[in-house]
């Protein structure tokens, strides 16, 4: 970085603290890299240039480091913690060992609400991304941008409004009675369903509404991969004489690889969390059939109060989530080498 | 050929080309119907939601009884206002530290540079839920329920933003910074007179969606808050049910004004909100 005539690391003893080149110190020298502590020491009594640099670095990141640690670390620690202390009604809490672990995990309404849950994202997680890899592959061969860009809005605009209104705006598209899909099921000669009151259909239709959702998030980031494929992949793959189709499944395919490894974990993570929508309008029911696990954790917390059990499932959705990225980490070290 | 065409231009279009173009308008027409559905059933009136046979339009498209009614029935004025106090500080505090944890992290280097970044990424991978009772006993502890400031304590700074900053301030070139420090810039200087300016996308993307997420949450409000003036308005929108009748024209009405003041920040500032997601989506 620095001019061939800028000698590479001065002494320090040469650099009273003066104005300098940074880019050049960017790489501190060897010998104050390190966790050692002069370096720590220097924090505090800044004797050279690159000591106030790193000061100052330090600095600017210390509210992060600071708000992050008291909103996220410490209660993590916590959580982990608690799931091994029971209240007692007293309000004091009791050392209960790997018992609260021992009860949520042999709890059958435990098991169906992740049961649900899964089933639930066995549902809406391939919807969503073969939908959104569709809808992108379709949009990317529109000619006018204009239209290109209106469809583009079209489908992200669910994305921009809150879980809650979507669910109780399907709540109403659902209504057994006067809702417009068994309007329409009539219209046609069907007998009406009842979307969110049967023990049957009360998962896919969750599951279609989170389709609903997520796709146009889905859809952007296909539609952006898409478009940073160079067009002489394809020139090249006509000039050998490949069909349409075969352009999709050799080129455009394995180079959107990454993108949907990744759109597809995001989309578990996001259906595994889901809430909002079962909060607002089946609230787990009917007979816990869209009971899910943050459901049964907000009740247990906050309408029961067992902290303690709640704090169990907290660690079992921290550890399952925990599981899916690092299955992501290799799926994505193995795409990323071919 | 001269240079380089744009994917999916190369090929001859197929002979289903147009079908192609009306499947997808077609789809996103199918997405956007249960907002016009939304929109239509908030101006009808009772009787009008129950007709059969089915009628799309309303008898009388100027009818906003529903709308005085949401606001007869709850403070819902007050929630709007809630909602919009809490999302804009923030995205405004997020855009902040943001913005210094970014530069800190992209120009310089100290003990623990390393360390402290993937702990902050590494956040990330931790969901909210597995925080919240901890997070719920210290906010009752310090006596912030039913307060804005306990809506605001999980919503302040969120880990998206450090990374946008980070990745953004990271392009600027060094130059100007050795520029700036050698014309005798402290270093808080350089960063507002030098960083700022040359960031503005990113802190327009960050301030935007920021102000979306905070105003779409339902978790945390419903944890902390209890009294009925202090419900953000996705709170108000629950309030509107229950699980023996609702009323949807009510219902959809208060959707219109929960959703009205994110759309159009959604659609003034579209771009920003898609690099946002490409950004977001990124980060993996």
């Amino acid at each position: 970085m620095g001019g061939p005539t800028s000698p590479p690391y001065p002494p320090r003893s040469e650099r009273p603290g003066g104005p300098g080149r940074s880019s050049i110190f960017r790489e501190p020298p060897r010998e104050a890299r390190g966790g050692s502590v002069s370096a720590i020491v220097s924090l505090f009594a800044p004797r050279s240039y690159m000591d106030r640099q790193r000061r100052a670095g330090l600095f600017f990141v210390l509210p992060a480091l600071l708000y992050f640690s008291a909103v996220f670390l410490v209660p993590l620690v916590e959580s982990v913690s608690g799931s091994f202390y029971r209240t007692v009604p007293g309000g004091t809490t009791q050392f209960v060992g790997w018992r609260l672990y021992e009860k949520v995990l042999t709890d059958p309404s435990f098991w169906q609400a992740v049961g649900n849950t899964v089933s639930l994202l066995l549902m809406s997680v391939p919807a969503t991304v073969v939908l959104a890899l569709t809808v992108a592959l379709g949009l990317h061969r529109l000619r006018s941008l204009r239209w290109r860009s209106t469809w583009t809005a079209m489908y992200f605009l669910p994305f921009s409004v809150s879980l809650v209104a979507a669910a109780l705006i399907w709540q109403w598209l659902y209504d057994p009675l006067y809702g417009l899909l068994n309007h329409l099921l009539r219209g046609v000669g069907l007998p009406p369903l009842k979307w969110l009151q049967s023990l049957d259909m009360v998962r896919p239709s969750l599951a279609i509404v989170n389709v609903w959702l997520r796709l146009g998030f889905d859809t952007i980031i296909f539609l952006a991969a898409l478009q940073a494929i160079p067009g002489e992949y394809y020139e090249a793959a006509s000039i050998d004489g490949a069909s349409r189709w075969q352009a999709l499944r050799r080129v455009t395919l394995p180079l959107l690889n990454p993108q949907i490894v990744m759109v597809t974990i995001l989309e578990l993570i996001f259906n595994f969390k889901v809430f909002d929508t079962v909060y607002a309008t089946t609230q787990g029911g009917p007979a816990g059939a869209s009971q899910t696990v943050i459901m049964l954790l907000y009740d247990t917390a906050f309408k029961y109060f067992r902290l303690g059990e709640a704090s169990v499932m907290a660690v079992f959705v921290f550890v399952s989530l925990l599981l899916v990225t690092l299955v992501q980490w290799r799926v994505f070290r193995r795409q990323v080498e071919y | 050929m001269a240079g380089i065409p744009p994917a999916g231009r190369v090929l001859k279009p197929g002979r289903f080309h147009w079908l192609v173009g009306a499947l997808v308008a077609a789809g996103a027409i199918c997405v956007f119907f249960p907002f016009f559905w939304m929109a239509v059933t908030s101006l009808k009136t009772v009787p009008e939601i129950q007709r059969v046979p089915l009628q799309i339009a309303p008898d009388d498209w100027t009818n906003l009884a529903n709308f005085r009614e949401v606001f007869h029935r709850q403070p819902f004025g007050r929630f709007l206002l809630n909602s919009a106090l809490v999302a804009s500080v923030s995205a405004l505090s997020s855009v902040v530290v943001s913005s210094l944890a970014g530069y800190g992290f992209a120009k310089f280097r100290f003990p623990g540079h390393g360390i402290f970044f993937f702990a902050i990424v590494g956040i990330l991978m931790v969901p909210f839920q597995s925080v919240v009772v901890p997070l719920y006993l210290w906010v009752s502890r310090l006596d912030l329920l039913d307060t804005y400031l306990g809506i605001l304590a999980p919503d302040l700074v969120s880990v998206f933003g450090v990374f946008l900053m980070r990745q953004s301030i990271e392009v600027v070139p060094t130059d100007y910074i050795d520029a700036a420090r050698i014309d005798g810039a402290g270093e808080f200087g350089i960063f507002w007179r030098v960083i700022l300016p040359s960031v503005k996308p990113a802190l327009a993307t960050l301030v935007i969606v920021k102000f979306m997420w905070t105003w779409n949450e339902l978790f945390w409000p419903l944890v902390v808050i209890n009294s009925p003036t202090m419900k953000v308005v996705t709170l108000g929108l629950v309030s509107f049910t229950n699980m023996y009748f609702i009323e949807y024209n009510l219902v959809t009405a208060a959707a219109v004004l929960s959703i009205l003041p994110i759309l159009i920040v959604f659609l003034v500032c579209q771009k920003w909100v898609v690099r946002g997601v490409v950004m977001s989506g990124l980060k993996g």
